[in-house]
Formats: structure tokens, C-alpha cells, sequence
């Protein structure tokens, strides 16, 4: 039973049906995190451009506000008036530009070249011998003339701040042409940004929390901004500068310091200094990690609802076959339960089958049952026949006679031949005897029946030797004599004639009884072997219908009686029976009964 | 068919479960989101000499997600208030503390103080003494007192070029008695012992402030050596306005003010502790005791350097003076 648990048809579709079912969910699941993660991940570098390129283009804005004040200050100021005759213009101008910008501006100073300072702006105390020509912003304007310089961020190490202050300032610088005196000369013009307004700038992009981060740095990899710029100062943390400094515009993947990461790099116009966007890849599965979970808890719960349908359609398909199974079981466990017909057309089809099937073999076995008292029955009627007291009365009055009229030969003979009769009836309660015994009990039952009508008619016998060695049951012959007098000869003056033929064709035996009688309507004949009352025969017919049914018992449907008879002809009643040799073993094959239907066919095939 | 429908409900239950599993989870993250808070309880904390340690704070907090918060006492505290103030940080969802405890106090009153916070606050809440010398109670953070008093030590006989047997000292400190102030000026006087120097006077500017006994009323020295902050600090003030007699300043100071004094020659050297090293180590070390129940914390020590007026702009200084500034 446990095994028929295992392989039930509704544990095997609900498997089927949810191991497909679950393995698409698992595959879509799959393909569906990738999909979403991808586009995510793409957003997110989409993103990360896109804002790189508004921080971009901010910086950019501002550091060309500053090249601006530069140029204004330069040409507006510087070239237009004389140091020594018109300093205060200059300086009024320089005050003007500041005042405009001070917001992102430190500081405005114009030295000249040695280092002197000429004016500045907030006007301030410069520091004792800050030793100007040896600053890196001056050095860098006085090497390279005809350039402007961003310097890196540092400490503005110029003028004396009395509140005990000290600015960090990116200094923008160049070489400026000073009229001094109508004499022209070089000096270094400096505007110091103040690092505060970059910071801030990049403090709006750099928003904690997702892992994902932006600096800046120049084209030499020295940061600039950077939101772990201490730490990495003291070793604390590092950063890719140097090598992201050597990208060109893009997407980037590299591995620094053992973490996967995507780096966005945008060039600064005027500076070379790059803006670089770093996403750690776990800035991406971060983002992803409720996405993650979402997914998971969505294929659960499609995961539940698939289960549940899947069951659903399970015992759907499935209730219809176990009620089947389950009624089949009833009727093999000797119920009788009406077989379940329902469900599709086929398990509905495979229902009406099986039951029909079991009505046939119902009615087989009604059949067999029926077919095995009647076959009792016939026995019986045989037996009763054979003891037939009449024509013991009738032989036995014939014998009184012959002796009273000292016939004693005949009463001998007839005594010979009554007891031959009944030996032969009784066969030692076999039911399967020799043709020869049975022909030799019809001789018997003639030469009794001849005494008793006084010869009135005449017998002959034209039986081929073969046949008498053939198999048949026995006391077929004389109820066929007994009506082929009665009815056949017993009234005809010295005429009558009864013929007994054998013979055998195509592996069957034909015994006829014919006597030249006043014979029957061709219906009349063909209703003898029919237990239809309706129809008016001689007799009672039982006798003809007792032995056609005997043989048919024995040797099966395709055998039997033929009555041909025609009025005032005469009657022909054929048996028709297997020519089978008559040997003891043959004898008790048919004895069992083996060749009743189906098996009967096969018996007498194995016989032949 | 018993047996399908058990398998048929116990998968059910197994995949709610699942989920149940899954959406708690996502909550109990959401709840997790809520990040540790951490109080950092300094005296005054707004004053200057602490600008390189808040920044070293935001740093480490900023790398390690926690929220700092750092508590504005509005003046030097008592004992007493610093007490109640621990407790009500504590009871208002600080998970660690970072405490200096009350100037002033010598070191017996610091163990006294600890022990009693310690007995105090019911929550485990991990606390690091910043600013104190070494403690038995809890670990501390701060840079080796007694090197940097050798460290001052050292430059001022070197800059003295051996020439220093006539030479007469002041000790100036905020406090006389913390262990940290004393390990320093230990440590200086063990470095200058075999130089011959002569220490006229070694005084509390805290004390002389309450006797209010000006500075430049202490007998003449040659040479002021200020051991903290404030009182260097003090010290360039009084020298800046010329009431110090001419003395040369030298000491020990986290501040602009004493960058600045240091810039313009008025105090000869300085030495400066690491301030952002040591609130990023301290905020650092508090973290991982959060993160580990079982990580027991240790004492840190933070570096020093010695600033000269002409490499005080080098790369590596301006950085320092760059912590200062925030």
C-alpha cells in the first residue's frame, strides 16, 4: 500500500506539475534578478554620469568664474593703469572684483618679480618674509609664462589673520605685465580660491550611506577633494589617483585594494583635473540587497499559489481515476459496486469498459452456472429416459408372451438383447462412450421395439467401421429411434423403414436417423430443437432438445442435431459430433468437461 | 491520499514560513538601520584646542556609520553635572561614550569618578576617557604625556645649542595635578635634568587666574615652557604683548592660536598631539567594542609632532594645521 502511496497518479502529477512549475519560477526568479540588477547597475552608473557630469560642469562654471576674475583683474586693472601713479585704481578695481566674488574668493594679490608684494585684496598685513618666490603657485606661474596655474589645495601662507586663522585655497596664478612708472615689468598675479567653495560642491554629490563616493583630483593623481582625504593622508585609507588620473573620459572596472569597483571619470575643462566617481560593486548589490529579498518573497508566494493550483488541477484529474480505482478495488474485493463513470471523456470511456466488462464476465458466469445445471439436468433426463418403465413394462410384457407361447429362443433373444440395452445405458456411469456401444444400443433398443411392433418396419445400418471407433455421449441415438417410431414408422403396414448412416467428413462424424414416415412441415422440423412451446410438435420434443444440448454441452455450439424432414418423406435427424478417436484418455478429457466453450475449442483441437 | 494532502499543507506551511522569514527579516533591517549613537562628553567642547579631535570624530564616524553626537557642555562642568549628563545620555540611546573627565582632578578622583559612573549606568554602554592620563577603570585615548614632555624637552636644549646652564625655566599648565599634565611635565623636567637648567617656577593657570595674578607678575625667566594648550595659549598672549620680559615660549598645544603663535616667532616650538588620530582611534576602538560584546578595549596612544616656524608649511604640517581648521 505504501508503494501505491508513492506512485499514486495524484502524488506523481502534483510532483510533475510542481517540479516544472517550480523550476520555471526558479529560472524566471533567476533571469528576472539578473534583468533587474543589470538595469539597475546601469542606472546607476547612468546616474552617477549624469551627475558627475552637473558636478562637472559646475566646477567648471566656477573655476571659469575665477579665470574670469583673473582676466578682469589683469586686464580691466592691472594693464590699464600705472603701479606707481595710479595705485589706488588699482586697487579700488581689485576691491570691486572682490567684493563681487568674495563669496568663493580668498584672496587677490599682485607681487612683482621678486616676490614684493604690490597690492591685495581684502586689504590685509602680509606675513613676515613668507618667502613668496618660493611658493609653489609663484614657481609654477614664473615657469610656465603663458599659462594660468591651478595650484593643489593648501594653506594660504601670505598675510597675517589676527583672528589666528588659517585658509585652505586653491591659487589660481599667472604671469601679469605691470606698467610701473610707464616701465613695464613682470609680476605674478594671484587669486586665491577658497578651497571651501569646491569642497561644499563636492560635498553635494557625495551623499553617505550607499558606499558609492566622488573626488576630485589633478592630472598627477593629487587629491583635491576627497571625503576620506585625512585618512588617506595618515595612511588610513587609500584611493586609485594616481591611476584614475591616467583614465580618460568613461566607465572603468578595477580592483584596488582587493574590492571590485566601477570608476566613472569626467575631465575638467581648463585644470586636467578629474572628477572620478568610484561605485563599489557592493554599492550595487547594497542597493539590490530589498530587491533581493523582494524577489525571493514574490517567487515564494507564487511558489504557494503554483502549489496550491497545482494540487487543485492534481485532484482534478486524478479524483476521477481514484474513484474508478477505488470501485474496481470494491469489485475485486468481491463487492458489487456500480463502477464510477465520470470525469473526461476517456476515464469516462475506461469506466463504461470495465464495466461492461464485468457485465460480460457476469453474465459468462451466469452463463457457465446455467449451462452446468443444465447439463445436470440432461443426465438426469438421460437417466430418466434409460429407466423408462413403460418400455421396461412393454420389453418385459413381450418376454411373458414368447415364454407363454414357448417362443423360448426369441425370449432368450430378447432377454439378450434387454440386457445388453441396459448395459449399455448404465456404461458404468460414464457419460462418453464408444459410436460402436452406441450403435450396439440402438441395435438392442430396435430389436425390442421390433418385437414389440411386430416388425413392422425394418432397420438397416450403413455405418462406415471408422466411425464406430469414434467418441460420442451416450444414448444420443435412441430418443432420435424412439421418436422416428413413434412418430415416424409405428402406423405404416410393413413399410416402415429406419435407416441408421455413419459417417465421417472433414474430422466430423454425421450419424442419421431416417425413417420414411409421414415426415413434417419444414417449421415444425426446425422448431424440435427449440424449447418454444408456441410452436405445435410431436410429442413433448424434449427428448431431441435433451440430446442436441448434451452434445453441445460436451462438444460445443458448432455441434448438434439436424432435423430435415419433409411431409410424407420421411424425417432425417443428423448428429453432428467431432471425430474424436475413442481411447480412455480422450474419454476422461471429455469426462471432465474441458471442452465446455472457449477451452472446449482448445480441447478438441489438442484431441485432433 | 492522507499522505498528499500532509505534503500539500506542510509545503504550504514551509513556504509561509519562508516568507514570514523573509519579511522579517526585511523589517528587523529596517529596524537594524537605526545606526549606534555615540556621545562624545568633552569640557568645552567648543573651544579651538579640540577642532583636530571633533574632526578626527566625524571622520571615523562618517567611515563607520555611527552618529555622533557630541555634547555642548557651554563651559568647564563639576563632577556632579558630569555625571547626571552621562546618565542622561545613556538613557537617551547613546551606545558609547566618549568622556573627558573633570579637569582638575587628580588621579585618585579620576578612578573615584570612573568607578562611580561605572556603578551608575545600568546599560552596558562602553566608555574611553579622552584627555585623562592612563586609567584602571576604563581605556583611554590620548597621546604619550611623558614623550612629549621629553619630546619639548629636547628641542628647547637643542635650540639652547648646550648653553643652557644659565638659563631660568616657568612650567606653565592649566592644571597642577592631572596625571596627564604632570606626565608631561615629567617628562620635561627628565629631559632637561642633566642640562643645568634652572626652574624658578612651575604654576596652575587655573590658580593663578582665581588669585588673579597676572602672568607677567611671575618673577623673570628666560624661557616659558607651557605644557597645555590653554596655558600656552596664555603665554602667547602675553608674549605678543610684550609682557613676558622677553622670554622664549615653548610648548605643547593643538590649537591655530598656537599655530599661529608659532608662525609669527612667537613661541620658538611647538609640540602638537595627534587630535584627529585621536578621535578617529577613539571612535574606532569604542565601535569595535560595540560590534564585539567580547572585544575588551585597549588603551591607544596617538603620535605627536614638533612644529618649527620654518617647516611649518611643509605638506605634511599643513595637514596638520588643515585638522585644526575644521
Amino acid at each position: 500500500m505504501g508503494t501505491r502511496h508513492f506512485k499514486g497518479i495524484q502524488s506523481t502529477i502534483m510532483a510533475a506539475f510542481s517540479v516544472t512549475s517550480l523550476s520555471i519560477l526558479l529560472i524566471m526568479g533567476i533571469v528576472m534578478y539578473l534583468r533587474f540588477s543589470a538595469s539597475a547597475r546601469q542606472e546607476m552608473i547612468a546616474g552617477t554620469q549624469k551627475l558627475m557630469e552637473q558636478a562637472g560642469e559646475d566646477l567648471e562654471d566656477y573655476l571659469i568664474g575665477m579665470r574670469r576674475v583673473s582676466d578682469a583683474v589683469y586686464y580691466n586693472v592691472i594693464k590699464e593703469n600705472d603701479l606707481s601713479s595710479q595705485d589706488q585704481d588699482i586697487q579700488r578695481g581689485m576691491n570691486l572684483l572682490y567684493e563681487a566674488n568674495r563669496d568663493d574668493l580668498r584672496s587677490i594679490a599682485v607681487y612683482n618679480d621678486y616676490g614684493s608684494l604690490l597690492a591685495a585684496e581684502p586689504v590685509a598685513w602680509q606675513k613676515e618674509d613668507p618667502d613668496i618666490t618660493q611658493q609653489d603657485w609663484y614657481e609654477r606661474a614664473m615657469g610656465e609664462m603663458e599659462n594660468m596655474h591651478f595650484s593643489a589645495p593648501h594653506i594660504q601662507n601670505l598675510f597675517d589673520d589676527a583672528s589666528f586663522r588659517y585658509y585652505w585655497v586653491i591659487s589660481l596664478s599667472r604671469v601679469v605685465e605691470l606698467t610701473d612708472k610707464g616701465t613695464s615689468r613682470l609680476g605674478v598675479l594671484l587669486v586665491d580660491m577658497d578651497y571651501s567653495s569646491i569642497a561644499r560642491m563636492m560635498r553635494q554629490i557625495n551623499v553617505a550611506g550607499s558606499g558609492q563616493y566622488y573626488y576630485l583630483c589633478d592630472s598627477n593623481g593629487t587629491i583635491i577633494y576627497h571625503t576620506r582625504q585625512m585618512q588617506i593622508s595618515k595612511g588610513l585609507a587609500a584611493e586609485n589617483s594616481r591611476r584614475a588620473a591616467a583614465y580618460k573620459d568613461g566607465v572603468y572596472d578595477e580592483v584596488f585594494n582587493g574590492e571590485r569597483r566601477k570608476v566613472v571619470v569626467n575631465t575638467i575643462s581648463y585644470t586636467g583635473w578629474k572628477l572620478v566617481g568610484v561605485i563599489p560593486y557592493q554599492a550595487f548589490t547594497s542597493g539590490m540587497f530589498n530587491l533581493r529579498y523582494f524577489i525571493a518573497i514574490f517567487m515564494l508566494l507564487i511558489a504557494m499559489m503554483l502549489v496550491f493550483v497545482n494540487r487543485i488541477v492534481a485532484v482534478r484529474i486524478s479524483r476521477p481515476i481514484l474513484k474508478l480505482d477505488a470501485s474496481i478495488l470494491e469489485y475485486e474485493a468481491g463487492e458489487k459496486p456500480a463502477i464510477y463513470i465520470g470525469g473526461s471523456q476517456e476515464i469516462r470511456h475506461l469506466g463504461v469498459s470495465v464495466q461492461n466488462s464485468y457485465e460480460q464476465i457476469d453474465q459468462l458466469m451466469k452463463e457457465i452456472v446455467r449451462e452446468q445445471n443444465e447439463r445436470r439436468k440432461s443426465e438426469m433426463d438421460a437417466l430418466q429416459s434409460q429407466i423408462n418403465p413403460h418400455f421396461l413394462y412393454n420389453a418385459l410384457d413381450s418376454i411373458t408372451w414368447m415364454v407363454e407361447g414357448e417362443r423360448n429362443d426369441d425370449a432368450v433373444f430378447m432377454i439378450s438383447e434387454l440386457a445388453r440395452f441396459f448395459r449399455i445405458s448404465l456404461s458404468k456411469g460414464r457419460t462418453v462412450i464408444s459410436i460402436k456401444d452406441e450403435l450396439q444400443h440402438a441395435k438392442s433398443y430396435l430389436n425390442i421395439q421390433k418385437v414389440r411392433h411386430k416388425d413392422t418396419f425394418s432397420v438397416a445400418f450403413d455405418v462406415d467401421p471408422a466411425v464406430s471407433a469414434c467418441c460420442t455421449v451416450k444414448l444420443v441415438l435412441q430418443p432420435i429411434l424412439e421418436n422416428a417410431i413413434n412418430y415416424g414408422v409405428a402406423g405404416m403396414d410393413d413399410c416402415g423403414e429406419i435407416r441408421i448412416v455413419g459417417k465421417e467428413r472433414d474430422g466430423r462424424i454425421f450419424l442419421s436417423v431416417i425413417d420414411n414416415g409421414m415426415g413434417m412441415p419444414e417449421e415444425e422440423a426446425g422448431s424440435l430443437l427449440t424449447d418454444d412451446s408456441r410452436v405445435p410438435k410431436r410429442g413433448s420434443g424434449v427428448g431431441l432438445i435433451n440430446v442436441n444440448k448434451r452434445i453441445q454441452v460436451l462438444f460445443g455450439k458448432g455441434y448438434g442435431l439436424t432435423v430435415i424432414s419433409e411431409p410424407d418423406e420421411g424425417t432425417e435427424v443428423i448428429i453432428c459430433i467431432p471425430a474424436v478417436p475413442y481411447t480412455e484418455e480422450n474419454r476422461k478429457i471429455l469426462e471432465k468437461g474441458r471442452l465446455f466453450g472457449r477451452e472446449g475449442a482448445q480441447g478438441m483441437e489438442e484431441i485432433k | 491520499m492522507k499522505d498528499n494532502k500532509k505534503i500539500f499543507i506542510l509545503t504550504e506551511v514551509i513556504l509561509a514560513a519562508l516568507v514570514l522569514f523573509l519579511v522579517a527579516v526585511i523589517l528587523w533591517e529596517k529596524v537594524g538601520d537605526d545606526r549606534v549613537r555615540v556621545s562624545v562628553v568633552v569640557q568645552d567642547p567648543d573651544d579651538g584646542q579640540w577642532s583636530a579631535f571633533k574632526y578626527g570624530l566625524k571622520m571615523a564616524a562618517e567611515d563607520l556609520g555611527i552618529d555622533l553626537s557630541i555634547v555642548s557642555t557651554g563651559g568647564a562642568l563639576t563632577a556632579r553635572e558630569l555625571e547626571e549628563l552621562i546618565q542622561y545620555e545613556t538613557d537617551n540611546g547613546a551606545d558609547g561614550i566618549i568622556l573627558q573627565p573633570v579637569p582638575g582632578s587628580g588621579q585618585s578622583d579620576i578612578e573615584q569618578f570612573s568607578e562611580k559612573i561605572k556603578k551608575k549606568i545600568k546599560k552596558k554602554v562602553p566608555i574611553l576617557l579622552a584627555g585623562a592620563g592612563p586609567s584602571r577603570i576604563f581605556p583611554t585615548i590620548g597621546p604619550d604625556d611623558r614623550q612629549m614632555g621629553i619630546a619639548l624637552a629636547g628641542e628647547l636644549l637643542g635650540d639652547q645649542a648646550g648653553n643652557t646652564t644659565e638659563k631660568v625655566l616657568g612650567i606653565l599648565s592649566e592644571y597642577t595635578d592631572p596625571e596627564g599634565v604632570s606626565d608631561r611635565e615629567q617628562g620635561f623636567l627628565d629631559g632637561v635634568r642633566d642640562a643645568g637648567v634652572q626652574i624658578r617656577w612651575s604654576v596652575s593657570s587655573r590658580d593663578r587666574k582665581e588669585r588673579e595674578e597676572p602672568l607677567g607678575s611671575l618673577p623673570e625667566v628666560d624661557i616659558v615652557v607651557a605644557l597645555d594648550d590653554v596655558s600656552l595659549r596664555m603665554a602667547g598672549e602675553y608674549a605678543a604683548a610684550k609682557e613676558l620680559h622677553g622670554a622664549l615660549v615653548y610648548g605643547i598645544g593643538h590649537s591655530t592660536q598656537a599655530v599661529y603663535y608659532l608662525d609669527t616667532d612667537i613661541v620658538q616650538c611647538l609640540i602638537v598631539p595627534d587630535g584627529f588620530d585621536a578621535g578617529y582611534q577613539g571612535l574606532t576602538e569604542i565601535a569595535r567594542s560595540m560590534g564585539h560584546p567580547f572585544h575588551k578595549m585597549k588603551d591607544r596612544t596617538v603620535s605627536h609632532t614638533v612644529l618649527r616656524r620654518d617647516t611649518l608649511f611643509t605638506e605634511e604640517n599643513q595637514e596638520i594645521i588643515f585638522t585644526m581648521s575644521q
